[in-house]
C-alpha cells in the first residue's frame, strides 16, 4: 500500500481518537478475537488497534479470523505484518476453541452482500445463526473475558412505518419471513436474539451494534449499493444513474468513525443492549449523487429517472450512543466523500 | 400522464425469424429510422443473443462484433441494447468486447426460475458504468411468487429494470395484470414486459401491463419477432398516444420504421399460424416454430404435437435439441399405431 494512502488512514484514527486515548484504555495489554477480521470491519479495527499501539503504546493484540487471508494480505500488507496481529485462517462454524487469554469478542463475520443473500441464502442464514452459536459456545470457555460485541446489522429494524423519522434502537418494524429478502436480516434478528439468551441464561457479557451504512477506504466499489455505484461511475466518468425520483434518504458514517464507535461499544457498552452503529445525518440520494458528481470534477451527469416515488428513509438515531457512551461523528458526510474518492482513485488506478 | 420506455426487439427477435440472416444493410437501415422516431432502446443481435450463433440455435450470417459495430455507427439518439444469456454469453469473450462497441444497455436474460445465473454478468455491465436489466424468460412457466423471488435476486445484483417475458406468447391481460402487478408492487425498480402475438394478444397485453404498473414495454416494427411476432411496437405508440402513455417516439418516424421493416427487411409478415397458436396454448417458446416446422417435416408427423409435446416437457429455450427427440419419438409411435 502506498505511504500516502497509509498517512490518510493514520491521520483518519489520529482524528477519532483525538487527545483522549484513555477511554480505550481497557484494550491497554489486552487480546482482542475478531471473526470476519479479515473483512472491512475487521479491517479497520486493525488499522485503529494499530494506530492506538504506535502511538500510545496500548500493547493491544489482534487475531483476525478470515477465510481469506490471501486477500487480506494483498489489501493490508503492513497490517498483515505487524507482529501483533495473528491470522487465523478458518470458517467461523468450524472455531472449536479460542485461545485462553482472549479478553475481548468482535463478532463480525458475515457478508452485507445481497447478491450473495439472494444466491446463496441458505449458507448465508447458516453462517449467521450457526457461526453466532459457534462463537458463543466457544466464548464460554473463556476464563478473562470482559466483553463480546456481536456485529449485527441496521436491517433487523425490517420494514418502517413511518418513513421521515431517524430509527431508535427501540424501532419495530415489519420483517416478512416468507420472502427471501428476509434472510439477511431475519438471520441478524436470530444471533442477536441468541446473544440475548445466552446473555440471559449464561450471563456472557454481550453488547450488540447495528451497523447501517458506510463509505469510505477499504470498501469495495464492486457491490451494489447506491453511493459504491455513484462513486465508481463518477471515477470512471460514467453517467450515475438514480432509477428512483431520488428522494430515499440514506446516511454514510466514514470507517474510522465506525471503528472508535465499535471499540467504545466494546468496553463501555452496556451488556444485554444494542446500539445503532451510522451517520444520524441523512440525506437524499439525489442530493448524495450531485455532491460525488461535484468533488469527482466528473463530466458526465446526474440522471434521476424518477421510475418510482421512493420517500423511504433508513437512518440511525443517534440518541442512545449519544447520552450513554458520548459518541459523535467526527467525519461529515461532504468529508467523507472526498476521503473516499481519493482513495479511490489512488486504489482503482493501482 | 404515465411515461413508458420503449424497448424495439425489431433487430433481435426478429432475428429468429429470419433464421439469424440480418444484413449490415438491414441493420443500418432500421438503426437509423429508429433512431430517427427516437425509441429509447435498439436492441441488435442474434435471436438468442450476444454469444449465440452456433449451429444448435442456428448460425448467424454476421458475427456479434459487426452487428454492434453497424447499429452503434447508425444509432445517435437511441441507446444501443443487447440480450444476453449467461452461458451462450461469457463475460471474457462476450460482453467485455461488446462495451467496446458502445452497448449502452444490457438485459441479462435466464429462465424464469434461473435468475441465480445473472449475476456475474449483470455486476459486470454494472462495474463497467452501463444499463443493467434482467429478463426473466418464460415467465408463464412459474407461478407469481416464485417470479417475484427471482426477481428480487436480479434486483438485488443490480439490476435496474426486471423484464417478464411471454416467450411464448401464453398470456392473456387478466395474467399480465396478475403477475406484472405483482412484480411492480413489490420491486424499488421498473418492471418491464416483453409481448409474443401467438394469442393475439401482443399490444392487449402490454397495455394491460402499463395498467399494472410496467414502465418499459417491448416490442418490434411490424411485430418482427419469432413467431407469431412480438407485440406491435408502431400500434404499441398509438395505442399507448390514446391512452396519453407517453413514450417519446414520434408515431410517423415509427410507421417509416415499420414500413422499412417490411419492405427491406422481412420475407413475410408474421402471423399467427396454426403452429404459433399452438406453441401460445402449449406454453412451448415461439422461436421453436422454425425447427419445429422442420422436424415435422423431416419426421413425417404433426408439427402441432410436437408442441404440445414440448409444452408436457416443460421444454425451454436452448434445448432445441428436444425438438427431434421429440419428433422421432413422435414418428415412432406413429409407426406403431
Amino acid at each position: 500500500m502506498q505511504k500516502k494512502l497509509r498517512d490518510m488512514i493514520t491521520a483518519d484514527c489520529q482524528e477519532v481518537v483525538g487527545s483522549s486515548p484513555e477511554a480505550l484504555d481497557r484494550l491497554r495489554n489486552r487480546l482482542l478475537y475478531v471473526t470476519g477480521g479479515t473483512g472491512f470491519v475487521g479491517t479497520w479495527i486493525a488499522e485503529l488497534v494499530c494506530y492506538l499501539n504506535e502511538r500510545h503504546d496500548f500493547g493491544t493484540r489482534l487475531i483476525l479470523l478470515g477465510r481469506d487471508l490471501d486477500a487480506f494480505r494483498k489489501k493490508a500488507p503492513h497490517l498483515a505484518e505487524k507482529p501483533e496481529i495473528q491470522l487465523v485462517s478458518s470458517d467461523v462454524r468450524d472455531v472449536i476453541d479460542l485461545p485462553a487469554e482472549v479478553d475481548y469478542i468482535i463478532h463480525a463475520a458475515a457478508t452485507p452482500d445481497n447478491r450473495q443473500h439472494m444466491s446463496n441464502p441458505v449458507a448465508v442464514m447458516d453462517s449467521i445463526t450457526r457461526g453466532t452459536a459457534t462463537i458463543l459456545d466457544a466464548a464460554m470457555n473463556l476464563p478473562h473475558l470482559a466483553k463480546i460485541l456481536n456485529i449485527s446489522s441496521g436491517q433487523v429494524y425490517g420494514r418502517q412505518f413511518s418513513a421521515g423519522s431517524a430509527i431508535t434502537e427501540e424501532t419495530v418494524g415489519a420483517l416478512p419471513c416468507n420472502s427471501i429478502t428476509s434472510v439477511y436480516p431475519g438471520a441478524k434478528r436470530y444471533a442477536e436474539t441468541l446473544c440475548c439468551a445466552y446473555w440471559s441464561s449464561c450471563k456472557l457479557p454481550i453488547v450488540t451494534a447495528r451497523p447501517f451504512a458506510f463509505m469510505g477506504p477499504y470498501q469495495s466499489l464492486d457491490k451494489p449499493w447506491a453511493i459504491n455505484n455513484f462513486i465508481r461511475d463518477a471515477l470512471t466518468d460514467n453517467t450515475i444513474r438514480i432509477v428512483s425520483d431520488g428522494m430515499p434518504v440514506r446516511s454514510y458514517m466514514y470507517p474510522s468513525d465506525m471503528a472508535y464507535w465499535l471499540l467504545r461499544m466494546l468496553v463501555d457498552g452496556t451488556s444485554g443492549m444494542a446500539y445503532n452503529l451510522g451517520s444520524p445525518y441523512g440525506i437524499t440520494l439525489g442530493d448524495l449523487a450531485e455532491k460525488v458528481k461535484q468533488y469527482s470534477s466528473m463530466v458526465s451527469d446526474v440522471v434521476v429517472k424518477g421510475m418510482h416515488e421512493d420517500n423511504s428513509v433508513f437512518v440511525p438515531d443517534q440518541g442512545l450512543v449519544s447520552s450513554t457512551l458520548g459518541l459523535e461523528i467526527k467525519v461529515p458526510i461532504d468529508e467523507t466523500l472526498k476521503r473516499s474518492l481519493r482513495w479511490f482513485r489512488e486504489t482503482v488506478k493501482r | 400522464m404515465k411515461n413508458v420506455i420503449i424497448s424495439d426487439a425489431t433487430l433481435r427477435d426478429g432475428s429468429h425469424a429470419l433464421s439469424h440472416q440480418l444484413t449490415r444493410e438491414h441493420i443500418a437501415q432500421y438503426c437509423r429510422a429508429a433512431d430517427a422516431a427516437g425509441i429509447s432502446i435498439v436492441e441488435v443481435g442474434h435471436g438468442n443473443g450476444l454469444g449465440a450463433s452456433s449451429l444448435q440455435v442456428g448460425l448467424s450470417l454476421l458475427d456479434d462484433r459487426e452487428m454492434l459495430q453497424t447499429a452503434r455507427e447508425n444509432l445517435s439518439r437511441s441507446r444501443l441494447g443487447i440480450h444476453v444469456i449467461p452461458g451462450f454469453a461469457t463475460i471474457n469473450n462476450d460482453l467485455r468486447y461488446a462495451f467496446d462497441y458502445g452497448v449502452d444497455v444490457v438485459r441479462v436474460a435466464s429462465h424464469c426460475t434461473e435468475a441465480d445465473i445473472t449475476e456475474r454478468h449483470i455486476s459486470y455491465t454494472r462495474e463497467q458504468g452501463k444499463e443493467a436489466y434482467g429478463v426473466l424468460m418464460m415467465s408463464h412457466m412459474a407461478p407469481k411468487e416464485v417470479l417475484l423471488d427471482e426477481a428480487l435476486k436480479m434486483q438485488s445484483y443490480g439490476a435496474e429494470a426486471v423484464i417478464l417475458m411471454d416467450s411464448a406468447g401464453a398470456y392473456l391481460p387478466v395474467d399480465v395484470l396478475d403477475r406484472v402487478g405483482h412484480l411492480a408492487a413489490s420491486l424499488k425498480v421498473p418492471v418491464g414486459f416483453h409481448a409474443h402475438n401467438n394469442l393475439g394478444m401482443g399490444v392487449a397485453n402490454s397495455v394491460a401491463a402499463v395498467e399494472a404498473g410496467a414502465r418499459i414495454i417491448d416490442g418490434a416494427s411490424r411485430g418482427f419477432g419469432a413467431g407469431a411476432g412480438n407485440a406491435q411496437l408502431e400500434v404499441i405508440v398509438a395505442v399507448f398516444e390514446r391512452l396519453q402513455i407517453k413514450t417519446g417516439i414520434d408515431l410517423y418516424k415509427a410507421l417509416d420504421a415499420a414500413d422499412i421493416v417490411e419492405k427491406t427487411i422481412m420475407a413475410a409478415i408474421p402471423y399467427i399460424s396454426s403452429v404459433s397458436l399452438v406453441s401460445g396454448l402449449s406454453g412451448v417458446f415461439s422461436g421453436f416454430a422454425k425447427h419445429v416446422g422442420l422436424a415435422a417435416r423431416e419426421y413425417g408427423v404433426d408439427p402441432r404435437d410436437i408442441f404440445f409435446e414440448l409444452g408436457i416437457r416443460k421444454v425451454v429455450g436452448g434445448q432445441e435439441d428436444k425438438i427431434v427427440e421429440v419428433a422421432m419419438e413422435l414418428q415412432d409411435r406413429k409407426r406403431r399405431g
